[in-house]
């Protein structure tokens, strides 16, 4: 008796569990090893599609063309320039809310979380209103005669980045929200107590005790703005593919499934690299500080 | 003149009067506690000492200089805080470093001073740990160090020990006291402990209501309180409402519920209402009959040093406190005498509410 009892107790953490890991195994696990054996295959039209031979054919494709190189860097450089940005206005922008006194401390917080309830899409397509050639932005500016020709917004880095930060930047604000929610009011005081300027005790104190929540919120920006689809897809259009809309078009432009698989595999692992790492220099460098 | 010189402090925040028209001299070297009960106005008059709340009225005077409208960081005070409000992201070395820094003083004499607060504070072994490696009395020590580095000419210590544990914080009393000696710095406490701002301080101002209600030292503030309030504030106190009834030879008569209560305290008319105080421990318990008056024991509690008996009489209720140097023969629910000398009665003006 007492013994059955027990071995039931055993596995019951694993019976409780069961639902989640097969919803895990069904929806991620499998999908992501099925694509990574879909791109050791090769794809040849003559022969009827999908060849299921191993061969290392799509990756020599990609780490050897500089098509592929451009797009790859392209998607680097446009995450950095989200993340820095997304850095630079979502940080003051957390501070200044953390400074609010309630009502409006919330109703900004609504106003800046507000966006996530609606679509990437449907954000995207609103920015296209906003800055295409005969959109809003430009008509205005026009029209007030500061500019004679439309700025080219649509297709270009710039507007993709555009998009992206205030698309991300939620993501942002929340990550130092959180660290600042942290932070001991009185240090601030203390700060000036012992001698410091304001401007110093931003620079010396608060910076540097939120900086945890600044790196973190960083990660999910770039990850999130490498593997974006939706705004580079929409603003970006072909002229700008970057690493998700190369693999969609492989997968239903070309019906190169393998070469698609290939793609998103490297991205996947770029990813990985890059944000491991960076975790492991922030982990390093807040050690003993933030345990 | 004095050392600090709080000249008519006033602070509203909008209809409220936090502050009410504060006076207070402090001398240098002295220790004085501002204790009041929460909401009291004594954190609001620290903070308008340290220049973070901008006085609505008033002047404040250090050392012969007005720094009224002197911005924080260039009043030289020494503040810890509640929370500590330690730079987590620093080690304790560079915690107490910051104000030295930020006064440009050279590396050299830095390390210097930094390493002899730090010894003078007993915490030379962790310089190089950070906060959060540190207990919370490690924490309130480095604390204190980094206010004191700078060799501030105040210190205001914003109830720097209601966050640690009763032993702890009784041995912090008396080390702060002694560091405070020894350095001779002026220091102001904020406290709602009234335990505590007696054991450490050389005055203590009690605040009620915004407005001090009494500043004199420990001894007297708590043997000859000014009002209902001080007395039932610092320690427990006994307090009956009655009417003065005659005045003869040095000895008042009060009438409390047709009792007749005896003071050594002429003070008030005949015929004025005032509030009669004996505190609990001035109270012993005698044979029925040979008291001033009789009760019941309701309760009795034994808390190692001394007894606490809960007595039910005709006035009302009545707190005594026995030391316990003997066999307590008392049961619960048994009838005793109550007893007292004259002296110990204080007469107070009524408290009106």
């Amino acid at each position: 008796m007492a013994h059955e009892t027990q071995s039931s107790l055993k596995i019951r953490p694993y019976l409780l569990s069961a639902p989640a890991l097969v919803l895990y195994v069904g929806m991620f696990l499998i999908p992501l090893i099925m694509t990574l054996m879909l791109s050791f295959y090769s794809y040849d039209m003559t022969k009827g599609g999908i060849i299921e031979e191993f061969s290392l054919g799509n990756y020599t494709e990609v780490i050897t063309d500089s098509y592929f190189h451009g797009i790859f860097l392209r998607t680097l450089s446009m995450s950095v320039l989200v993340t820095v940005f997304c850095v630079l206005l979502g940080t003051p922008e957390a501070y200044i809310l953390h400074r609010m006194s309630s009502p409006w401390k919330s109703i900004c917080m609504l106003a800046i979380l507000g966006p996530l309830l609606v679509s990437v899409v449907v954000r995207t397509l609103g920015w296209a209103i906003l800055i295409g050639s005969k959109g809003v932005i430009n008509q205005t500016l026009m029209s007030i005669g500061l500019i004679d020709e439309p700025i080219k917004l649509m297709f270009t880095t710039t507007g993709v980045v555009i998009a992206l930060v205030h698309v991300l930047i939620p993501f942002m604000v929340l990550s130092v929200w959180a660290s600042l929610q942290k932070l001991d009011l009185q240090v601030e005081s203390a700060g000036q107590s012992l001698g410091a300027s304001p401007f110093t005790v931003l620079r010396r104190i608060v910076i540097p005790e939120i900086m945890p929540g600044i790196l973190s919120g960083s990660v999910i920006v770039f990850a999130l703005t490498a593997s974006a689809f939706a705004t580079p897809s929409i603003l970006g259009g072909r002229r700008l593919k970057v690493v998700a809309t190369t693999a969609y078009d492989e997968y239903l432009g070309s019906l190169n499934w393998p070469l698609g698989a290939a793609i998103a595999v490297l991205l996947l692992i770029a990813n990985i690299i890059i944000i491991m790492s960076y975790n492991k220099f922030i982990e390093r460098k807040y050690a003993q500080a933030f345990k | 003149m004095s050392f600090l010189h709080l000249d008519g402090l006033v602070k509203k925040f909008g209809d409220f009067v936090a502050v009410e028209n504060m006076d207070l001299e402090v001398e240098k070297g002295e220790f004085v506690s501002l204790l009041g009960p929460s909401g009291c106005g004594k954190t609001t008059t620290l903070q308008m000492i340290a220049g973070f709340v901008t006085p609505t009225q008033g002047r404040i005077h250090i050392n012969g200089h007005d720094i009224t409208d002197v911005k924080p960081s260039k009043r030289n005070l020494g503040i810890v805080f509640q929370s500590y409000a330690l730079f987590q992201h620093m080690t304790v070395f560079d915690n107490v470093a910051f104000g030295l820094e930020m006064r440009n003083i050279d590396k050299a004499e830095r390390e210097e001073r930094v390493r002899e607060t730090l010894s003078l504070v007993h915490l030379g072994e962790f310089a190089h740990r950070f906060p959060r490696e540190l207990s919370g009395g490690q924490q309130q020590r480095v604390a204190l160090a980094r206010a004191l580095v700078i060799q501030p000419e105040v210190l205001l210590l914003d109830e720097p020990l209601s966050a640690l544990d009763a032993k702890i914080r009784e041995d912090m009393q008396i080390e702060l006291r002694a560091i405070q000696k020894t350095l001779g710095t002026t220091t102001i406490l904020v406290t709602h402990d009234q335990s505590e701002a007696m054991a450490m301080s050389d005055r203590i101002a009690v605040m009620n209501q915004g407005k001090l209600a009494q500043v004199d030292r420990p001894y007297i503030a708590y043997e000859h309180p000014g009002d209902s309030f001080v007395t039932k504030f610092l320690g427990k106190s006994n307090v009956f409402n009655g009417a003065v009834k005659e005045v003869s030879d040095g000895i008042s008569m009060v009438d409390i519920d047709g009792l007749e209560f005896l003071s050594r305290c002429e003070k008030f008319p005949p015929g004025a209402q005032v509030d009669v105080s004996i505190r609990p421990e001035k109270v012993r318990l005698v044979e029925v009959d040979k008291g001033r008056l009789e009760g019941t024991i309701k309760a009795r509690i034994f808390v190692g040093t001394h007894w606490v008996f809960q007595i039910v009489t005709r006035i009302g209720e009545m707190v005594v406190v026995s030391q316990n140097t003997g066999h307590q023969d008392v049961e619960e629910g048994s009838k005793t005498g109550l007893d007292w000398s004259l002296e110990e009665v204080r007469m107070l003006p009524r408290e009106t509410d």
